[in-house]
């Protein structure tokens, strides 16, 4: 019952987040300058065919009556369509746009349903080399606040968050892929080429967590309870094992759910660089090619996909932690 | 003493490693402990009890450093490792002070109990020790034990926690108890119940109790013979009773002689007004006309439903000229949310409060300021209450300069001349308050209030965070001001013998409501309701009580005040509880002479339900 | 009650440390660090370097020499020249120099969107966390919807469409990255607006704007300044991931996204167009990171004790 109501609220909440981020980036698409229509039919087409199509696509009415008419296919699930990309094949454009292509240009949800599993998977080994490598570093510099561990996580989590990660990635394609010839990095031939780009994010990831289980650990190992619960007779194992360490997984989740959007921004970038057909390099070459439906249907998606990851995260937190249950 | 001493401390001596030198918080301790013998340990704040309860059971961390013998049954326990320590831990049980912090906030009550029991004896299976749990669980009266098993420890009140702890330390059958001002967090009936729990539990499983406490009184219900510590030094070592007839060393009389009585004199009461005056007559400057306050709170496992929590329900009063009100009860019965009403930063949900015959919730502007500048708020806690980084002076200006005034000269002439009244030293005009002591923070907040001239004072629990000593001179200084100045005050306090001192009418709350409102002696001598006399039983005094705890203390702890049960909300805790109780809420009656009580049993001659035209 | 605590309140608490104000100690704290001090000596090196040393060799950053094209850094290689101490790049134009230009519009970017992040961060969080309520709510979720969409997005998006200048660049990134701001400063003035002294300063008839404006801002504010070095390095990695996807400060002006984007092709046969100015931005963030970092655990040491 109370998983039930606190998802229904939590939903809720959600759709209006979702509502807001499409708004805005709808917004933000029709205010800046740049006009898509003029990227479709190409230079050489005369102004007057521009707006005749503009306006044929609605692009010259008001913002909120666009607005109100793709939230109305939004909700029947149609994302709509690309305006560039056609539903196979190489990204078209230029002179020789022609309405009667329209219905051949791919839906925006299937360029997306392509993409997301790729760069799910890539987030996901990202995060399970991040999650390994600073629980080791983080739990053990924690126990011991000045102590050898503890300085080791700084000076690594110090280093690591100075490294760009599109840097890296060239520097770590550079030595592993080309000199090195150990791992593939550009492009996608099956899952190993994950692995690099899943490296690069995992570095750019693991200073935060490393400092958020440093100090949560070292927080908890202060509190009231540890020191009572020596006198009660439990071992320091049993201490840190089954109370220390439930007590700071949920700031550590907190976090994970916060640092998600960073972590999909890193994505894009690492994506784009060693050119791996996701989400990123989808969102890019959108951009690029001024492709305002599939920015949009993006910006849908990933707000939505936050709305959810910070759902499961705070469920999980509450079922660690009773007393979040508000 | 036949036989041998369970535990038996030989020149224990605690130092603190610091940066310079170190410092001795303990010095050359020395005392046996015999087997069910309950050893009381009476000491200040800072004395070093805490440091010495921890060192005998080997609890303390660097940079606590100890030497000497703790012989645990011949065997010296004081410095042993940790490995070698966790076989005795069966044996050697301590409870600390703070209750809540003790358990892993995350996992239920019952289940860290269990693995508690496990860990000191790991023969016992999972199944006999969640069953041995549950059964002390309901022997230390907490309801529905076995449901209670699973709760989190967020869930449980503070006494309840503490009785849970005392599970906790009493489930491996131990020998020796050490309790650690168990009793410091607890409201007074509750601190009660647990003592009495404490001598019940030592006959039933044989323990020996070393009780701690910073309360002479609290240890003397508890203990057959006490120890006094001043300043890391065992002073002086008597039976509990001889050390209160006969204290031989200088600090335990001065101890002895510092706790308030209550009945045995009668204390120098502030009287500006009339002792006799007519109340009808002089009209009140506060008056309370069915005042409630109602909070929504969510209610969990809801979409979006809330629930009402009644904090206030229909409290009316006056409060006269040159009264020094107070309005008392234990934590959760609303006496802070009409601290707020009070003072308006809350509006009540309903009825009214009248300053001067004016209404004040609908004030706003020039009104709303002319209500501050007559009525002002003296603060809790002295640590809190002051901004960390601003002048003493500069804070005396703070509310001048809110009221408009602009003329710098007469502001610090007018910050001045409060500091002198209140006996701040001027050279603490540019000092920063860091470093002060509670008492003269707490004077601070004082001269911040009194600088508006107000003519009512506001004091929420201002006394409650200051040594004996301190809260006489204080209350002394309130005496001056109140005759120099013609003062109302209003004090919000659980402490009854501070009220006894300093007030001369007092409404007891409880759930929200006043169940009692009566004169000074009227209510310490000739209480009406039976909450009243608890409160009275359970008062940490040496003197005999008035009221007996066998006959007065109550069970058990106040319900939610959501969803608040039909008819009394006391009658759950009610020893004299009867049918109509469960029918209908008592309304305060009249008890003549002012004395009035909500209860059922009051039947005074032509007792008559009240409204708000003759309360006060 | 804890050993530490019955201690202290035993003693009595003189300590003219405390008199300071806390930024002063929290200051005074992270500079007896290692690490600020390491952090502090680069970083003056660097930008000492940025300011001066572009005028004092008087190379410019966009002169093509075709016959001094791809000299590797000193003792790096073949044909290697005192001239051009990190060699230059395919069109003969000086790397040091570039690079150092490239840090100015970086540090100049990352300063200027943080502070914009702070004034907008700090004042919507102080709002949303000493009002409460409606407010509170409202502003929560803005920042939630805010915050579920990467910034990078966003940047790309907006910057992508139109034309970025410097002042869109600035703009962008200040605007996208305040909710984290947000959040911290709601918390510490939602604990703040519940301790005694600010309901004393309502008692005694203080307007809001006044409590808000000269109690908890002068308290509140400055801790949080602290951190926000650590955020001028992460918007320093954005300004340069921006140049790098081609968003950022255009050319011919060197930004370290821009050079690393160009040099990218001439990885095999001149691997330091690209890593040069990665490892000058490395040092720059080494720096402020090491600096932001021991003032955080400078304010977490005070802030814990005080």
């Amino acid at each position: 019952m109370f998983v039930l109501s606190f998802l229904a609220r939590r939903l809720a909440q959600g759709a209006i987040i979702i509502t807001l981020v499409s708004l805005l980036i709808f917004t933000l698409l029709r205010v800046v300058p740049g006009d898509p229509v003029r990227l479709m039919v190409g230079g050489m087409a005369p102004d007057s065919l521009v707006e005749q199509i503009a306006n044929r696509m609605g692009l010259r009415d008001p913002i909120l009556v666009q607005f109100g008419r793709y939230a109305g296919q939004v909700v029947r699930g149609d994302l709509g369509h690309s305006f560039v990309r056609p539903a196979n094949g190489a990204a078209t454009g230029g002179a020789n746009f022609d309405d009667a292509t329209r219905a051949e240009r791919a839906p925006v949800a299937a360029l997306i349903g392509e993409a997301l599993p790729m760069t799910l998977q890539l987030a996901a080994l990202a995060l399970a080399f991040a999650l390994a490598f600073s629980s080791l570093v983080g739990i053990a510099a924690g126990l011991r606040p000045g102590g050898l561990a503890d300085r080791f996580a700084f000076a690594v989590s110090s280093i690591f968050i100075s490294l760009p990660n599109f840097w890296l990635a060239i520097v770590l394609a550079l030595l592993f892929s080309v000199k090195l010839g150990w791992l593939p990095a550009v492009g996608y031939g099956g899952f190993s080429y994950t692995i690099l780009p899943a490296i690069v994010l995992a570095v750019e990831l693991s200073p935060v967590l490393i400092r958020t289980l440093s100090g949560a650990v070292a927080a908890q190992m202060g509190e009231a309870y540890v020191a009572v619960g020596r006198i009660r007779g439990l071992t320091e194992t049993r201490i840190v094992g089954a109370h220390v360490l439930r007590n700071a997984a949920v700031p550590l989740l907190n976090l994970l759910g916060v640092q998600f959007s960073s972590l999909l921004g890193g994505v894009i970038i690492v994506e784009y660089i060693l050119d791996y057909p996701g989400l990123g390099l989808l969102t890019i070459n959108a951009v690029l090619q001024r492709d305002f439906p599939l920015i949009q249907g993006i910006a849908i998606v990933t707000s939505a996909i936050f709305v959810v990851i910070n759902i499961l995260v705070d469920l999980a937190a509450t079922i660690i932690d009773p007393r979040l249950a508000y | 003493m036949d036989m041998p001493p369970v535990l038996s401390v030989r020149d224990l001596s605690v130092d603190l490693a610091g940066p310079v030198a170190g410092r001795r918080i303990l010095d050359a301790i020395a005392f046996d402990v015999a087997p069910r013998e309950i050893v009381g340990v009476v000491g200040a704040t800072g004395a070093g009890k805490t440091v010495l309860a921890k060192a005998l059971v080997n609890g303390l961390e660097p940079p606590l450093t100890a030497r000497g013998t703790v012989r645990f049954r011949g065997q010296d326990i004081l410095n042993l490792a940790p490995r070698a320590m966790r076989p005795l831990r069966r044996e050697i049980a301590y409870v600390g002070a703070n209750p809540m912090g003790a358990l892993d906030p995350t996992l239920p009550v019952g289940h860290q109990i269990a693995e508690k029991m496990r860990a000191v004896n790991p023969a016992v299976a999972a199944a006999e020790a969640r069953r041995r749990v549950v059964a002390l669980l309901d022997a230390v009266r907490i309801p529905s034990a076995a449901r209670r098993f699973h709760d989190y420890p967020s869930q449980f009140s503070g006494g309840m926690m503490q009785r849970a702890l005392l599970v906790d330390a009493m489930i491996s059958d131990p020998a020796l108890l050490v309790a650690d001002n168990v009793t410091q967090p607890l409201d007074v009936t509750v601190a009660a119940q647990v003592i009495r729990l404490m001598r019940e539990l030592t006959e039933r499983f044989q323990t020996a109790i070393l009780f701690v406490s910073s309360s002479l009184p609290v240890a003397r219900e508890a203990a057959s013979r006490t120890l006094v510590i001043d300043s890391g030094r065992l002073v002086e070592e008597q039976p509990t009773e001889a050390l209160i007839a006969r204290p031989r060393h200088a600090y335990t009389r001065d101890l002895v002689a510092q706790i308030p009585t209550i009945w045995t004199r009668s204390p120098a009461l502030p009287r500006t007004g009339e002792p006799a005056r007519d109340r009808s007559e002089s009209s009140p400057v506060i008056r309370l006309e069915d005042v409630s306050q109602t909070y929504r709170v969510r209610e969990r496992g809801t979409f979006a439903g809330t629930s009402a929590l009644r904090a206030v329900r229909n409290v009316t009063f006056d409060i006269h000229k040159g009264d020094s009100f107070a309005v008392v009860g234990e934590s959760g019965c609303g006496k802070s949310t009409l601290m707020r009403l009070l003072s308006r930063l809350e509006r009540p949900s309903g009825g009214r409060i009248l300053c001067d015959g004016q209404d004040i919730a609908p004030l706003s502007g020039p009104a709303l300021l002319g209500f501050r500048r007559k009525l002002q708020l003296v603060l809790q806690d002295p640590f809190n209450s002051l901004p960390p980084r601003t002048g003493i002076g500069a804070m005396l200006e703070a509310p001048l300069r809110t009221h408009g005034w602009r003329d710098a000269g007469r502001i610090r002439e007018r910050v001045r001349a409060v500091m002198n009244d209140v006996g701040l030293s001027p050279a603490l005009y540019d000092a920063l308050p860091v470093g002060l002591s509670a008492g003269q923070r707490q004077r601070i907040n004082v001269a911040r209030a009194m600088v508006l001239e107000p003519e009512i004072l506001l004091m929420d629990e201002t006394l409650s965070s200051l040594d004996q000593t301190e809260q006489f001179r204080l209350l002394a200084l309130f005496e001056k001001l109140q005759r120099a100045h013609g003062l109302t005050y209003i004090f919000i306090s659980h402490d009854l013998a501070m009220v006894r001192k300093a007030c001369n009418r007092i409404a007891v709350m409880y759930l929200g409501e006043v169940v009692e409102l009566a004169d000074n002696e009227r209510l310490f001598f000739d209480p009406g309701h039976p909450y009243t006399k608890a409160l009275l039983s359970a008062m940490p005094t040496l003197e005999e009580r008035r009221y007996r705890p066998e006959e007065c203390l109550l069970d058990g702890e106040p319900p939610s005040p959501i969803d608040l049960p039909a008819g009394c909300a006391f009658r759950s805790r009610c020893p004299r509880a009867f049918a109509p109780c469960a029918a209908e809420g008592p309304h305060l009656v009249t008890r003549g002479a002012g004395a009035l009580a909500a209860c059922h049993r009051v039947t005074a001659p032509g007792a008559r339900p009240v409204n708000a035209d003759a309360a006060g | 009650m804890s050993v530490e605590s019955s201690l202290t309140l035993g003693s009595v608490p003189v300590d003219t440390g405390r008199s300071r104000s806390i930024g002063r100690r929290i200051l005074g704290r992270a500079a007896r660090a290692t690490g600020f001090r390491v952090g502090l000596g680069l970083l003056g090196i660097l930008v000492l370097a940025t300011v001066l040393y572009p005028e004092l060799s008087g190379l410019d950053p966009g002169k093509m020499d075709v016959r001094a094209r791809l000299l590797p850094p000193l003792f790096a290689g073949p044909h290697w020249n005192w001239a051009h101490p990190l060699g230059t790049d395919q069109i003969g134009r000086d790397m040091l120099v570039r690079c150092l230009i490239g840090l100015r519009y970086s540090f100049l970017i990352g300063v200027a969107s943080t502070a914009l992040t702070l004034v907008i961060g700090c004042a919507l969080g102080m709002v949303a966390g000493y009002f409460g309520g409606r407010t509170d709510a409202v502003l929560m979720r803005i920042t939630d919807a805010q915050l579920s969409i990467p910034m990078i997005i966003l940047a790309i998006a907006v910057l992508g469409v139109s034309r970025p200048t410097i002042p869109a660049i600035i703009l962008v990134l200040g605007l996208s990255n305040w909710p984290v701001y947000a959040r911290v400063m709601r918390s510490v003035a939602m604990a703040e607006r519940g301790r005694e002294y600010v309901r004393a300063a309502q008692v005694s008839g203080a307007t809001h704007a006044r409590i808000v404006l000269t109690l908890l801002t002068p308290l509140l504010v400055p801790p949080i300044l602290f951190t926000s070095v650590l955020d001028i390095a992460r918007m320093m990695i954005f300004e340069s991931t921006l140049g790098f996807l081609g968003l950022g400060v255009q050319p011919p002006t060197p930004t370290f996204g821009n050079i690393i984007a160009d040099g990218r092709k001439y990885l095999l046969n001149a691997w330091w167009i690209a890593t040069m100015p990665g490892v000058f931005l490395g040092l720059t963030l080494i720096g402020l990171n090491l600096i932001g970092a021991a003032c955080e655990r400078a304010r977490n040491a005070i802030h814990g004790g005080a």
